[in-house]
């Protein structure tokens, strides 16, 4: 039997892609498609046996579960919170180091060096400043504000993780930022300034305007990735005191491999937090497609 | 040469797949043997190799899974003692793979080792945890090993559970809170026998300037002790079937609210930026006088005393109401070691067990890791604070831990954290503890 | 250039704020830093003052503590397994994916790009079972597999958006030379793939350094412990209590992919900026 030409492309379409494909399912595809079946599960780590129970899981997290409510209403605070300032400090730090020539790369190097560091050992080292310098530095100068229960207190440890967060993510977003300034043809913003307009106005209406593209994948990448927030709560504060600062993938973690090991309840919980994660995407992508439309 | 060494590479990661997929299928096979460490798989050709003089030794390897990562030298140290002794008796060699996770973590690696049967030969659980894990088939009866047969009653009571033996206990505990002998002594103080006696030490304690209580709060287990002890207390002294109202659906924290009297006071009365203090940092600021009492058991006494030797500390009971009946020493066990019924090499195990209570052995090895005796065969002369609180006991003032059905204390630690901040209510509290208690007992009978 | 001309006053200014940022960027490393060369007694007298004479006994101690040249091996380990999977895999299959045009093509390609959609911690409960039954839980190179399907889809997006980019026609005249499929893409292909290759390794590169969940979830054996894992269980040992000892590992920690930062700078930065518009 021989081969038509067409059956041999695909024979080899699938031999360059098969490896990908392989590593993929299992890891992946598998995964995803098994945890929502052990969503309807009511699996436990302790005991191999389990019944099915329909959605009574989702049910459950999603009106009996105070901590997972709170954990949700938590992230969205986070969330806000990351958006605004963390776009806004990065377009700032972005603007301002852009209008440097000789110190311009290294403020750029300096600003994008906590992004290499992982948040684990970041959060560490910041706990050490929340906990041991700012008290120190507080008794020595009378700075009192700086003297606070940055870990204990549930308000200041809010505002301690949003700092690491800020810490660790500027950087990612401002080298975006700064590639999207470099893109803005010089003679517009030349003609503005021979049109008399002030710095303020020069960027409220020819910089902004220019950037837009890139401030819409900054507000989602920003998102994505607070949705997601994880390292930053468990190396600072590990959702404590109590679940005061408890986000959702923590409370997963939680749910699944700390205390009551509810595997089939957390996969659940995981189901939904992917459904939050696509129903954003969802609105990213239309959102970028009308940009592009109007555009 | 490019194309060369591409091929390899490609060649190299089919290969690694190929290799992957292999091992793979043969540990679904129910091969028990680690990959890691390759002693076991070679045991045939270096059987035939060995001169023929003597019958060679038969090869055997444990899987040994221990908490307790701070004693590894010690372990290490003993268990070669054992693989000595197994080879001179018994011409067995023995390869221990022994590993010893971050407490933190022992108990959610274990789990899920138990749940997919790649169960430890050996093991150490929290003897609370027994009646979840018996339940579900995975410890071993010991009740007629010569190791349970050594052990004082009173401590073979906590680790019983259904008229069997299921662990044998390495920490025997009889406890309540720590309280610095010289603070006390400096300010009058004798440990208090009732909720109102604590009132009037503590306001002393204010008076010379001195916070009452150090609060650790980072970890949350240290909290979830206050728990331990009130409601120790006060179920044994007035709710005596709370445990069996509460099993049967019957009962609700509410009728042990009584617990907060104490726990109120000890937060009012309790050192700064608590959750900023983990248990280390703790023992190192109690050592150093920072506080007059805390809610630890001796088990800290190593930490305590290496970061003040000349520390002197007592232990008393914590009273939770002013009936001083109710104020008593706990008796539990925690760290304690199971056998799985699905050990390939059952025999090599048990002897493992046993030798921990070896009659020559043994005492040496439990006053090194300052644990309390919990046989006649330990004869080094006990500690100080563990001879205080036997005074409590042989006056009838202590009781048996409570036995709380699987995830309630991790719950009780966490509510108490949220309970310092003001974050979680009383009726909080009380609401949260029912419901996981009710869940804790449909998961135990769902798995049944 | 972009605040036009603000004179020098304002100048001053600008440089004046970012030097405040930057140092409030650099704070907690150099507090890290100064504070792992002191005593603990020299710690509490100030943990604002030069140390009075450098103590490097915390980093001997750090250094066996987190066992630092195995982790530093493992986390290698793993990288390079990942790493040489995901460039490989996705190379091959974002090429392919790429310059043909069939319905089952599009349909591959679009499994691929759906998925990334999924957070991690969607799949991480499932994963771990699946890990465990395939026996590829608790070791390095297992843990190099799993990055290797977390990680090729993204890789295949960008490897399918590149090759775009290159004519066929060098494809078609490969065909004519006598060249088979596999010899025309490693020969001929994949060397102009480089631009992109650079970017996908650094983007996972960094990617799988910095990871801390996965190998939580999947590093049982403390033997294969990962540098994030040794200090984040080195961490739990000593809590908040012997910060100088820590303070060193954390050090240690980060130094690999300080100096790799500094001295890559430039094409990292490219790389990101490449891998964020994209994605």
């Amino acid at each position: 039997m021989t081969w038509t030409k067409k059956t041999k492309q695909t024979v080899i379409l699938l031999a360059f892609a098969f490896p990908a494909l392989l590593f993929y399912a299992v890891f992946v595809l598998a995964p995803a498609f098994g945890g929502v079946g052990y969503s309807m599960t009511d699996w436990n780590g302790l005991n191999p046996a389990y019944s099915r129970v329909g959605f009574a899981n989702y049910v459950e997290a999603l009106t009996d579960d105070s901590y997972f409510i709170d954990a949700i209403l938590f992230t969205l605070k986070y969330v806000v919170c990351m958006v605004v300032l963390q776009n806004a400090i990065a377009i700032g730090l972005a603007v301002l180091i852009e209008s440097r020539r000789r110190t311009k790369s290294l403020f750029r190097t300096i600003f994008f060096m906590p992004n290499m560091i992982s948040l684990i050992i970041g959060g560490f080292m910041w706990l050490f400043i929340f906990t041991k310098v700012l008290p120190d530095i507080a008794a020595h100068t009378g700075l009192r504000f700086l003297d606070q229960s940055w870990i204990g207190d549930p308000t200041y440890s809010f505002i301690a993780i949003l700092i690491l967060s800020l810490w660790g993510g500027v950087g990612y977003l401002m080298v975006i930022y700064v590639a999207a300034l470099q893109g803005i043809p010089s003679h517009l913003k030349e003609s503005a300034a021979i049109d008399g307009a002030n710095a303020w106005q020069s960027f409220r209406y020819v910089t902004l305007p220019m950037i837009y593209p890139a401030v819409t994948i900054g507000i989602f990448l920003t998102l994505n990735s607070s949705f997601k927030v994880f390292e930053a709560v468990y190396s600072l504060t590990g959702g404590g005191p109590g679940r005061a600062t408890q986000v959702i993938a923590l409370n997963i973690f939680e749910e699944a491999f700390a205390n009551s090991n509810r595997y089939g309840y957390a996969s659940a919980k995981a189901i939904i937090l992917f459904l939050i994660v696509m129903l954003i995407t969802v609105v990213q992508l239309r959102v970028m497609k009308n940009r592009e439309v109007e555009a | 040469m490019k194309k060369a060494s591409y091929l390899v590479l490609v060649l190299a990661m089919l290969l690694s797949v190929l290799s992957a997929c292999s091992s793979g299928n043969k540990n679904n096979n129910g091969d028990p043997s680690n990959e890691a460490s390759p002693g076991a798989s070679s045991a045939e050709p270096s059987k035939s190799a060995e001169p023929a003089s003597q019958e060679p030794a038969k090869q055997v390897k444990l899987k040994v899974f221990l908490t307790l990562p701070r004693f590894k030298d010690q372990f290490d140290a003993y268990f070669e003692q054992f693989k000595a002794k197994e080879l001179k008796e018994k011409n067995i060699d023995v390869t221990i793979d022994l590993e010893m996770p971050n407490s933190d973590q022992a108990k959610q690696i274990l789990q899920t080792r138990l749940a997919s049967n790649d169960a430890p030969d050996v093991f150490a659980i929290h003897a609370n945890d027994i009646p979840a894990y018996y339940d579900a088939g995975y410890l071993e009866d010991l009740s007629s090993q010569p190791a349970v047969g050594k052990l004082f009653d009173s401590v073979k009571q906590t680790v019983a559970y259904d008229g069997k033996v299921p662990a044998l206990p390495l920490e025997s505990l009889s406890w309540g809170y720590l309280y610095n002998k010289k603070i006390f002594a400096d300010n009058g103080i004798t440990p208090p026998q009732t909720l109102d006696e604590m009132k009037a030490a503590t306001e002393k304690l204010k008076a010379a300037g001195i916070p009452a209580f150090e609060l650790a709060f980072q970890e949350s287990w240290v909290p979830q002790l206050m728990t331990a002890l009130s409601l120790g207390g006060i179920v044994n002294s007035q709710q005596t079937d709370w445990i069996d109202r509460m099993n049967k659906g019957e009962g609700s924290y509410a009728d042990v609210s009584g617990i907060f009297d104490i726990i109120d006071l000890i937060n009012a009365n309790g050192s700064a930026k608590p959750f900023e203090v983990s248990s280390a940092a703790g023992a190192t600021d109690f050592a150093n006088g920072k506080a007059a009492m805390w809610v630890q058991g001796p088990w800290m006494a190593e930490s305590i005393q290496k970061a003040n030797p000349s520390m002197e500390f007592g232990v008393a009971p914590l009273p939770v109401s002013n009936d001083p009946k109710g104020t008593m020493i706990n008796l539990s066990s925690s760290t304690s070691i199971a056998v799985s019924p699905t050990s390939k090499n059952k025999d090599v195990a048990f002897d493992l067990l046993n030798y921990l209570l070896d009659d020559q052995a043994s005492s040496a090895f439990f006053e090194e890791l300052k644990f309390n005796p919990i046989s006649s065969i330990h004869t080094y002369k006990s500690f100080p604070w563990v001879d205080e609180a036997m005074t409590y006991v042989s006056q009838g003032k202590a009781y048996q831990d409570l036995k709380l059905p699987n995830g309630v204390t991790d719950e009780q630690a966490k509510l108490l954290q949220g309970y310092y901040t003001k974050k979680v209510t009383k009726e909080q509290f009380i609401k949260d503890m029912d419901k996981t208690w009710a869940n804790a007992i449909k998961a135990a009978a769902g798995g049944k | 250039m972009i605040l036009g001309k603000g004179g020098r006053a304002g100048s001053v200014v600008i440089v004046l704020f970012l030097g405040i940022a930057a140092v409030f960027t650099l704070f907690p490393i150099y507090m890290g830093l100064l504070n792992s060369l002191k005593t603990e007694g020299d710690m509490l007298n100030g943990i604002l003052s030069i140390p009075s004479r450098l103590e490097f006994g915390n980093y001997a101690d750090a250094f066996r503590k987190i066992h630092y040249w195995r982790s530093l091996g493992n986390t290698a380990e793993v990288a390079a397994i990942g790493l040489a999977g995901i460039i490989l895999f996705a190379s091959m299959a974002g090429y392919k994916l790429s310059r043909s045009t069939g319905r089952l093509s599009n349909a591959i390609f679009l499994v691929f790009v759906l998925s990334m959609l999924i957070p991690f911690h969607s799949i991480m409960i499932t994963l771990t079972r699946i890990s465990r039954s395939l026996d590829v839980q608790g070791s390095t190179w297992g843990l190099g597999f799993i990055y290797i399907g977390l990680g090729v889809s993204f890789a295949i997006f960008l490897y399918h958006g590149f090759v775009k980019s290159i004519p066929r026609e060098l494809d078609e005249a490969a065909v004519i030379d006598g060249c088979g499929d596999f010899r025309l893409f490693f020969v001929v292909i994949f060397p102009l793939l480089l631009p992109v290759t650079a970017t996908t390794a650094i983007l996972n590169l960094l990617w799988m350094w910095n990871d801390f969940l996965l190998p939580l979830l999947m590093l049982t054996n403390s033997k294969s412990y990962t540098l994030l894992i040794s200090t984040n269980m080195l961490f739990g040992e000593y809590g908040n209590n012997d910060w100088s000892a820590i303070l060193a590992s954390l050090v240690l920690a980060m130094l690999p992919v300080i100096v790799f930062y500094l001295l890559l700078q430039k094409y990292i930065l490219h790389g990101i900026a490449e891998g964020a518009v994209k994605g």
